[in-house]
């Protein structure tokens, strides 16, 4: 989260992804980054032990939401 | 004005003063037990023990967009039931949070900071480097390591629930604060070792996942000895991946004075135990596919040995605790880094 606002500040458009058990922790840094209420996307914990197609099916579950936060159309990514 | 002795204090006098410490739980600014107020006076008491400006900056977080000053170090001593005379060490202990990469306070690890006093510090201030080493009891090692936990929760503004993302943490991060048996070692102080003067105090920071318990009570050979140790510190919980994750590991080894003095009555200088420690640190690549805790060593045979770390350097060794029994402890690192600076 910190990164991601930090990329904002220098002004490259930035989409941050935050698994559910990070929620809070993430609201904080947003905050505490002088970003409060900052938009982000949001996934399911854990995906450390994901295997490869397990991981790519997630990227593609969160893509609407990355894409939403950058003004980017649905089907802009293929 | 004189203050009143204990035995003077009315019973509302008392009541008042439980409750300026349940105005602190209330707000937040404990580690869940209770502080002394910190009132101006008191503070003071400790600022006059150091000749830094109150505004010196002791910590700096840039991620966290926070810094704590001298001031804001005394506040929390004060807080966490310090002495006044012990605010040098306090100070020493900050600056080495600092240099010991005081970014890794929000991982999901739960890691603490270990804090290891040397120099004649620890007999003038009463650290205790013997009995009971890691538990409670000795003032000077409980509240400085108390005031760390508080800096890092009151000042930088990592608490559970929030910003102090631990999974499940460690009791260690309440504080700990040890001091070398220096007197029992067989070998030169970890302050020596690292270029100070003998006679010069300093602490020493390094974060640790957690202490972990060793026995050997019925031998008399180093090797004996030393590969326990070395098994404790491999323990698979302890692996993340390997490698590459398993390069940058480390341990704090707290060697009891008994082990210490039996291994080094045969000949082994402090250089020979780290290296014989780093030699046995780590699993085979079998027992790591047994664990699923492996990435890659396609041409290693299944029992090569994969070393748990680089170098020896990774491995700090301290004598502390009691010369009653053959118990040492392994203090596992999470981060290749530790600091060392001087209490002035």
């Amino acid at each position: 989260m910190a990164d991601g606002t930090i990329f904002e500040k220098l002004g490259k458009p930035t989409a941050v992804i935050v698994t559910t058990p990070f929620i809070r922790a993430g609201d904080a840094m947003a905050k505490r980054q002088g970003f409060p209420g900052y938009r982000y996307a949001t996934m399911p914990n854990p995906i450390g032990n994901l295997n490869s197609d397990q991981i790519k099916q997630r990227a593609r579950e969160v893509l609407p939401q990355v894409l939403a936060i950058l003004g980017l159309p649905e089907d802009s990514v293929k | 004005m004189t203050a009143k002795s204990v035995e003077e204090l009315t019973v509302a006098e008392v009541e008042a003063a439980r409750r300026a410490i349940e105005y602190y739980f209330e707000k937040g600014w404990t580690d869940g037990l209770p502080i002394v107020p910190p009132i101006e006076e008191f503070v003071a008491e400790f600022l006059a023990q150091t000749s830094r400006s109150p505004e010196d900056v002791l910590i700096t977080l840039e991620h966290l967009k926070r810094t704590c000053n001298v001031r804001q170090a005394a506040i929390n001593a004060v807080m966490a039931g310090c002495r006044p005379e012990y605010f040098p060490v306090v100070i020493a202990t900050l600056e080495s949070f600092q240099g010991a990469g005081g970014a890794l306070i929000q991982s999901t690890t739960g890691q603490a900071q270990l804090i290891i006093v040397n120099g004649p510090a620890r007999e003038r201030l009463g650290f205790n480097s013997r009995e009971n080493i890691l538990g409670p009891g000795d003032r000077a090692n409980v509240t400085v390591g108390r005031t760390l936990r508080l800096v890092i929760m009151n000042v930088l503004g990592v608490r559970p629930h929030e910003f102090d993302q631990s999974t499940q943490g460690t009791p260690l991060k309440f504080g700990t604060c040890i001091a070398e048996n220096e007197e029992e070692s067989p070998w030169e102080p970890l302050h020596v070792e690292k270029g100070f003067a003998a006679n010069e105090s300093t602490v020493t920071m390094q974060a640790v996942r957690s202490d972990l318990h060793v026995e050997h009570r019925s031998t008399q050979v180093p090797e004996e000895i030393l590969l326990t140790i070395a098994d404790t510190m491999s323990y698979a919980g302890g692996i993340y991946e390997a490698p590459p994750y398993n390069r940058n590991n480390g341990c704090v080894v707290v060697i009891g004075p008994e082990h210490a003095n039996i291994i080094a009555a045969k000949g082994w200088s402090k250089q020979d135990v780290r290296r014989f420690l780093f030699e046995h640190y780590g699993r085979t690549k079998a027992d790591l596919r047994r664990f699923g805790k492996i990435i890659g060593l396609d041409a290693e045979p299944e029992d090569a040995f994969v070393a748990h770390t680089r170098s020896p350097e990774s491995i700090t060794i301290v004598v502390a605790g009691a010369a009653n029994a053959g118990v040492s402890t392994v203090c596992p690192n999470f981060g290749g880094r530790s600091a060392t600076k001087v209490v002035r």
